[in-house]
């Protein structure tokens, strides 16, 4: 099968090109991370992120075939119809949007700083208890669809409005993990949170394409996270 | 030394690479018919000013919008129009937290896309 990688080195390239590799893997459904391994024993020049290659550690997210996902838990056969068998060929860049490092290295800078906005961790400053805060079943489950987030940045650097303003706007997944707080029973910065997102950038800028949602290698809904955040701005506001 | 090496790392954003789903070009369209709209305004309200004015004012527009071109622009203002309404109304339902999911997503974004083409069907043969 054909292979075509971004490649990039800052020492010798000027600008970054596509090269083409031919790999042979007798019509196995290689996941995408398996691939890019063999063509670096072709290509030990190539670099790239992975650490623990079963979608936990969020190291391998890169655009492959135009959509964002992790390498290690995406088969050939899922990338598009025609892959796996050689009919058409693979392609990999690495994450839009964000500066590239070298080849399939991004520096993820701005997305951290973009998370570190949103104070994601319990703030409560009320006595603690002896053993720990505790939270009914059903308060627990508000939490669901929004701790699973591994912060792999597939979502943030497939969203227009975080390329456009990456400096402004927080980004689904520090938008979801905003969310993740607002929705804690046990947290009671509510209002504080809130009133660093009421500004037409923060929050407002997400015009609800969905992007995000559809890359997300985890199926979270970062796009309804932000509905629930809209609409307690609203009810603030009210 | 570092800050120079920084400021030259190139970012990949090759729009045509990327895969934009239904839902997203549905959004995109919305945007882009919104701007569209907001350059049609100014011969709009003219063509309303003039047909308001005076009898001759009123003929003049007539025998203006008769022409080929300017039904043509008709229609494509109301393509603008018939759009930006139909995506508005989607965006409206999802923002009152209805159809959130991304399948929801795909299909009313769909749906918006059906409606348009046999509004916009309609709307030739009312023209022409």
């Amino acid at each position: 099968m054909k292979v075509s990688i971004y490649r990039y080195n800052p020492e010798t390239d000027r600008e970054p090109y596509m090269k083409d590799y031919e790999l042979d893997t007798g019509g196995q459904d290689l996941m995408v991370l398996d691939v890019i391994t063999r063509i670096k024993e072709q290509d030990p020049t190539l670099s790239f992120r992975r650490s623990c290659r079963e979608g936990v550690c969020g190291s391998d997210g890169m655009n492959i075939n135009g959509k964002n996902t992790l390498a290690c838990v995406t088969p050939l056969s899922e990338v598009a119809p025609g892959v796996r068998e050689g009919k058409k060929p693979l392609i990999i860049r690495p994450l839009p949007g964000l500066p590239v490092v070298r080849d399939l290295v991004v520096d993820m800078t701005m997305f951290y700083d973009q998370y570190e906005k949103v104070k994601p961790w319990l703030q409560n400053d009320r006595p603690k208890p002896a053993k720990e805060r505790l939270q009914s079943p059903e308060d627990r489950a508000e939490l669901d669809g929004l701790y699973e987030c591994i912060l792999c940045a597939c979502c943030s650097s497939a969203c227009p409005s975080f390329w456009w303003n990456p400096e402004k706007f927080l980004g689904p997944a520090a938008l979801l993990q905003s969310y993740r707080f607002l929705a804690d029973s046990r947290d009671e910065a509510t209002e504080e949170r809130l009133a660093e997102m009421d500004d037409p950038f923060s929050l407002f800028r997400c015009r609800g394409i969905m992007n995000c949602v559809a890359v997300c290698p985890k199926g979270l809904n970062p796009t309804r996270a932000i509905g629930h955040i809209r609409s307690m701005l609203v009810q603030e506001g009210v | 030394m570092i800050a120079t090496v920084t400021d030259k790392r190139p970012v990949n954003l090759d729009l045509t690479t990327i895969k934009f789903p239904l839902p997203a070009i549905a959004s995109i369209s919305h945007r882009i018919s919104g701007i569209a709209l907001f350059f049609a305004m100014p011969f709009l309200l003219w063509a309303l000013d003039r047909s308001l004015a005076s009898p001759e004012g009123f003929e003049q527009v007539r025998s203006i919008m008769a022409t080929p071109l300017a039904s043509l622009i008709t229609w494509l203002i109301l393509a603008a129009l018939m759009f930006h309404l139909l995506a508005g109304i989607r965006h409206l339902i999802m923002d009152m937290g209805w159809g959130e999911s991304f399948q929801a997503g795909r299909r009313s974004a769909a749906v918006v896309f059906a409606v348009f083409v046999v509004l916009m069907i309609l709307a030739g043969v009312w023209i022409w």
